[in-house]
């Protein structure tokens, strides 16, 4: 095999693969990167067996074939490169020679055959917008589990329903939901746990795309496919049940404290300074008229801080986790929020709140703590 | 300076089985289980003593050296009951008192000549009630240390009252052979031995530099000791200070290796429990779980399981355990000993669950209630059916569960 192709075309899908690659694998053939030349085009594949990537880039090819090489060493030489066309010839022994102006180097690769193979792509079941995917995955990915025994929480549920594509995800002790209209008049009803991971690089693929870009979504018995133009990002679905969590989003939560957004952000993100390191408790007391946020511990001492809000609800005192908060007072973009309660000892519910349009329906479900 | 009451109840477990049953009284009497049985003396009367039966040796062995001895089953109910009484009676001589075990307590009487008198006067006056309102003897050492007051009591017994006069320390201890420094078992005895060391006055002689040459940390503790000052572990905190444990377990060896599924896993589930009302009973929760696993020769592997929340239900106990047992059992290999650790704790359970639907509230309550039940009626009053197999029968302990001065705060 040999062909040339531009340094920059190389990098940029390179760089993209890199999330894939295995670091720590025990298994050689998966820290190395597949490159494929076949008609005017280059391949690139890499595999760690849970997640795949497929891209491709323009290249003027002068014999089709195939070898693989060390993906991070190849992208960490390439990098250095001058800009100029880079010339990859593999040799018998499956060495890949690299030749750029007055650079010349042979790197050691390895035999395309023990390369896994990567499933082939169904026909997709639904167009979804590059942001439209990526900002709900940003404000759901931060609730996913980081338990690995609760196996069916490290990932999303995704649904595609009635003309509505929801993400949900929960750690046991909050849950983030999303539900936007889908605008795609020939979507199936389809319905998948994406996992932690995965969602990750779709994030950083849907970025590489414009705001009319969209992707396609298939799946087959074990695997989904997110295809991003001639990109294609496949994952091992998760097994499993999701918990039923139309049963935990509140329905009786009357008391309305509408806020600020940066004000109690900043004032949680400062009194949490001197909650307990470990369990980063806060009390959140909610008076007509007034948030009061504060923390106290034995080894760091005590803060507090008033925001003032519309609240004529009864006075409150709830535990909560700093962090949880946080998460999702950083995951929205809108400038008001409406933190709705019943009382100290259910589920909290927090939404944005604003004076435009709202598109989609977010909905983030925090557990209090005792204190 | 200070002074420290060491309060010991005079053959504890024998004394209130008398109680219930006077004709006991004066003879030789064996609490642990009957003559023919597995299993071990837990206590023996002053009169079984004397024909050298003594606490740990097996009731077999004990029936071959006295054998007109009178075999009694333990009853830890009856003994944490009257426990509890002793506890009573001691606090209402001092604010600092500190039980530590069943059936001994230190009492921190500094300060309190204006309303007891000098030491003697309040130790007898003390002697006394604890006889008026439990119908139990003890033994009462008064010294500056708790170290010495322990080793007083001990000389002061049968009921009787020894009080080491400041300054005296080291000549009280010197003639005592080493084994009486409490914290020296047979290990240390041993080395000493070897070193020619009899008598707690010869350690005292020598160099502190020496014995930390020899044994290190435990070394310095040792001179310390032979001073008569409170020195390593537990000694060096004041009475009545509540430390919080770092970890809490409990371990059971099979009376016949086993590799039966059931029998492990029920024995896990048992092991769960009684860590679960340790736990409860310190107001802990648990984050880290650790099984403790000793096949038939003797190789012994540990693994454990941080949790994302805390605990200290013993179903999530057991759920980790098992993963655990069940992930690193070399199945069909016959264990010796099964044995259920926790620690890194939390004081307050903290987050609660969103999507168990307040199942860990329900256990909670039921535990708390469970717990109650063996207050009252004993350890074995309830359990886990998974825990049912696994039961052996609840040992009369010097340390156990619910021991009063020890109940669970309620913040």
């Amino acid at each position: 095999m040999e062909f040339t192709v531009g340094k920059l075309d190389l990098v940029r899908e390179l760089s993209l693969t890199q999330g894939v690659v295995e670091k720590k694998s025990t298994i050689p053939i998966l820290a190395n990167i597949l490159l494929e030349a076949h008609g005017d085009r280059l391949t690139l594949t890499a595999t760690d067996l849970e997640l795949g990537i497929r891209c491709s880039c323009p290249a003027r090819v002068k014999k089709e074939g195939a070898g693989t090489v060390p993906a991070r060493r190849l992208l960490d030489y390439v990098r250095l490169l001058p800009e100029a066309d880079i010339t990859i010839k593999f040799l018998e022994n499956h060495w890949a020679n690299l030749t750029c102006g007055r650079s010349r180097t042979k790197m050691a690769g390895m035999s395309r055959e023990s390369f896994p193979e990567l499933p082939v792509m169904p026909e997709a079941v639904a167009q979804i917008p590059y942001k439209q995917l990526s900002s709900m995955i940003s404000r759901t990915v931060f609730a996913i589990s980081m338990e690995e025994s609760r196996f069916t929480l490290n990932g999303a549920l995704l649904v595609l329903q009635d003309g509505a594509i929801t993400m949900v995800s929960t750690d046991g002790h909050r849950l983030a939901y999303i539900q936007n209209v889908l605008a795609d008049g020939d979507a199936h009803s389809f319905r998948a746990l994406v996992p932690r991971k995965a969602m990750g690089e779709i994030v950083k693929l849907a970025d590489e795309g414009t705001a009319d870009d969209k992707v396609s979504l298939a799946g087959d018995d074990n695997h989904l496919f997110f295809k991003f133009g001639e990109r294609l990002l496949i994952t091992r679905k998760l097994t499993g049940n999701f918990p039923d969590y139309e049963r935990v989003l509140p329905k009786e939560n009357t008391h309305i404290a509408t806020l600020a957004k940066l004000e109690i952000r900043s004032a949680i993100e400062r009194v949490a300074q001197f909650a307990d390191e470990r369990s980063k408790a806060i009390r959140v007391q909610f008076s007509p008229g007034e948030v009061r946020v504060f923390s106290s511990s034995v080894e760091t001492g005590e803060s507090e801080e008033n925001v003032p809000s519309e609240y004529k609800g009864p006075e409150l005192e709830i535990g909560f986790n700093a962090q949880y908060l946080l998460d999702f007072l950083r995951a929205i973009s809108q400038d008001q929020v409406a933190f709705a309660l019943k009382d100290e000892k259910s589920a909290g519910e927090l939404q944005p709140a604003s004076t435009e349009s709202i598109n989609g329906h977010y909905r983030y479900v925090v557990m209090p703590m005792r204190i | 300076m200070k002074t420290i009451f060491h309060v010991d109840m005079d053959a504890f477990f024998v004394s209130v089985e008398e109680l219930f049953d006077p004709s006991l009284r004066g003879k030789p009497v064996v609490v642990g289980g009957q003559y023919d049985e597995r299993g071990v003396v837990s206590a023996a009367s002053y009169a079984a003593r004397k024909f050298g039966v003594h606490s740990a040796m097996p009731l077999r062995t004990a029936y071959k050296m006295c054998p007109l001895a009178i075999f009694v089953d333990g009853h830890p109910e009856r003994y944490r009951e009257y426990s509890k009484r002793a506890y009573t009676v001691l606090q209402s001589f001092s604010p600092l008192v500190e039980m530590a075990s069943i059936d001994e307590a230190y009492l921190d009487m500094t300060g309190t000549e204006r309303l007891h008198g000098p030491p003697l006067r309040a130790a007898h006056a003390l002697h006394s009630a604890m006889h008026a309102r439990t119908g139990l003897n003890c033994s009462v050492g008064i010294a500056t240390s708790r170290l010495v007051a322990k080793v007083s009591s001990d000389q002061a017994k049968p009921n009787g009252i020894l009080w080491i006069i400041p300054g005296q320390e080291a000549r009280f201890l010197a003639p005592l052979e080493v084994r009486k420094i409490p914290g020296v078992g047979k290990v240390t005895e041993k080395n000493l031995h070897e070193l020619g060391l009899r008598r707690v006055g010869d350690l005292a002689a020598l160099d502190e530099k020496y014995l930390e040459r020899r044994f290190g940390k435990w070394g310095l503790a040792l001179a310390g000791k032979s001073q008569g000052l409170d020195a390593g572990g537990w000694f060096d905190t004041e009475v009545g200070e509540r430390e919080d444990p770092k970890s809490i377990s409990h371990e059971h060896t099979f009376n016949v290796d086993t590799a039966d599924v059931d029998t492990l896993e029920s024995t896990l589930a048992k092991l769960s429990e009684m860590v679960g009302r340790r736990l409860r009973e310190h107001g802990l929760y648990t984050r880290t779980v650790q099984l403790k696993l000793r096949y038939s020769d003797f190789t012994t592997i540990t693994r454990a399981h941080s949790m994302d929340r805390a605990t200290q239900i013993d179903t999530d106990l057991f759920e980790q355990v098992r993963v655990l047992f069940r992930g690193n059992w070399k199945a069909g290999m016959t264990i010796r000993l099964l044995g259920v650790q926790t620690s890194s704790f939390e004081k307050l359970q903290g987050q609660m669950d969103l999507l168990d639907g307040g199942h860990h509230d329900k256990w909670r309550e039921a535990l708390n209630a469970a717990d109650r039940l063996r207050d009252k009626y004993g350890e074995s009053a309830v359990s886990l059916a998974a825990g049912m197999k696994g039961r052996f029968r609840e040992r009369t302990h010097e340390n156990p569960a619910g021991l009063p001065g020890k109940e669970p705060r309620r913040d």
